[in-house]
């Protein structure tokens, strides 16, 4: 058993703080007793430890729950609209693309496309996280993902249907136009395959997570443009087609 | 537990110019209200707050619901923040504030803090204990802290695990720096006594 009286020189040794006088004085002790020997290795072993304790991963909801509050309490903007857009500058040469294509053939979409192939507002909002629907004591955080997850998907099919328009009708743009909008698609396409693995890496980031949704709605944005500029283009409208390009 | 308000620095060394003239750049974004410059900042600070709310609390429940508050509370604050610490350490300052608060009010709902542990007693056991030679477990270390009494448990995380003189932790406890060495001591006493052996 330890001895009592040099319990707490042996606590203020490890320390740091004992003195040299009484330092000498425990070292003395401690080189003929075993029992004070152990009792200091092991307070120097638990205060080695305990100072090189790392830091602990907060759970990942924690985050989830932060930017609902915050979204909550009406601090936080929504930056996604603003964030990024398509280059001016292909949208320029696009336009003048359209003086040398106008003159086809009419054609002329289903009314509604934009309507029935995007996800509406509404969804969107829900979607967007942290929406106002997403109040952490009002859904778990698992649901919240489900959701995310869920209008994800609405995207992804909207783009699908939309691409298959856009192509099918690809012909009426002449190949300068076709190329613009070609370099533009590949833009957004690049933005979602950064942000999908940003979402995959981090899948609780409110800012990953947005940053995709901002990528898919500026795709579904394109493609939805690309379709009324060829609409206006087989109507032989070139003011209309201006219209869109000046627009987007 | 007269706790007062935290005035040391954490051990941890700020930016350097330029690393705080990026700091101010994020802090000026999260004002804007950008939350992925805000994500940015919690990324970047939330492991160290949310260690010192779980050792300084004793559970991990508590110290999620804290880190919330912390962060609530540093976004609010945030037009304060004019750059003159780095930014880690004004999080640290405000983080261990709203811990000191929050035992401070468990405490007062538990009537005065104490340690709950007979000096003798302590002494006793521990000297009856030893530890393996095999290093000491993070998890059983962890796990251990936890189980100290509030007081005891606070004096030696912020001695032992964050590195502040027993002047600063009695300063940043509201207690004497003598008392600050008895709660220390005896945490580590009683350590010796969950992590060892007779």
């Amino acid at each position: 058993m330890a001895c009592s009286q040099y319990l707490t020189s042996i606590q203020e040794y490890v320390d740091g703080t004992l003195g040299p006088i009484r330092r000498a004085e425990l070292e003395q002790h401690l080189a003929g007793c075993e029992a004070c020997r152990t009792m200091a290795t092991d307070l120097e072993r638990l205060r080695e430890s305990a100072s090189s304790l790392g830091d602990v991963r907060p759970p990942d909801g924690a985050w989830l729950q932060i930017a609902g509050r915050l979204r909550q309490e009406g601090r936080i903007h929504d930056v996604s609209r603003s964030r990024t857009r398509l280059p001016r500058l292909a949208w320029a040469a696009m336009a003048a693309g359209l003086v040398i294509a106008a003159g086809g053939g009419l054609f002329v979409l289903r009314p509604g496309t934009r309507a029935t192939t995007a996800p509406t507002a509404a969804q969107t909002s829900t979607a967007a996280p942290p929406a106002a629907g997403n109040a952490p004591d009002a859904k778990s955080v698992e649901s919240v993902q489900n959701e995310l997850a869920a209008a994800q998907t609405q995207y992804e099919t909207a783009i699908t249907h939309l691409e298959q328009i856009a192509k099918a009708n690809q012909a009426s743009l002449d190949p300068q136009t076709a190329r613009t909008l070609q370099k533009n698609l590949a833009i957004t396409d690049m933005a979602i395959a950064d942000s999908s693995a940003a979402v995959h890496a981090e899948p609780t980031s409110v800012a990953a997570r947005e940053a995709l949704f901002d990528a898919l709605r500026q795709k579904v944005s394109l493609l939805q443009d690309t379709i009324s500029l060829i609409n206006e283009m087989r109507k032989g409208n070139n003011a209309g087609a201006a219209q869109v390009v000046n627009k987007s | 537990m007269a706790t007062s308000k935290v005035t040391v620095h954490p051990s941890a060394a700020g930016p350097a110019n330029s690393g705080r003239a990026a700091e101010m750049a994020l802090v000026e974004r999260c004002r804007k209200g950008e939350l992925g410059a805000f994500e940015e900042l919690y990324r970047a600070h939330a492991g160290r707050l949310y260690s010192l709310a779980w050792r300084m609390l004793g559970n991990p429940t508590d110290a999620e619901d804290l880190l919330q508050e912390i962060f609530l509370s540093a976004h609010r604050k945030l037009d304060s923040f004019r750059g003159d610490s780095a930014l880690g350490t004004w999080l640290y300052r405000l983080g261990m504030n709203q811990i000191l608060d929050h035992l401070r009010s468990r405490a007062a709902r538990a009537g005065q803090l104490t340690d709950g542990m007979d000096d003798a007693a302590v002494l006793e056991d521990a000297m009856a204990h030893r530890l393996d030679a095999a290093a000491i477990d993070r998890v059983d270390l962890e796990r251990a802290i936890a189980q100290l009494p509030d007081g005891c448990r606070a004096a030696f995380v912020l001695h032992d695990v964050e590195g502040l003189e027993h002047r600063e932790v009695a300063v940043v406890l509201g207690v004497a720096e003598g008392t600050s060495k008895s709660q220390v001591h005896k945490a580590r006493l009683r350590l010796r006594v969950l992590l060892g052996r007779k």
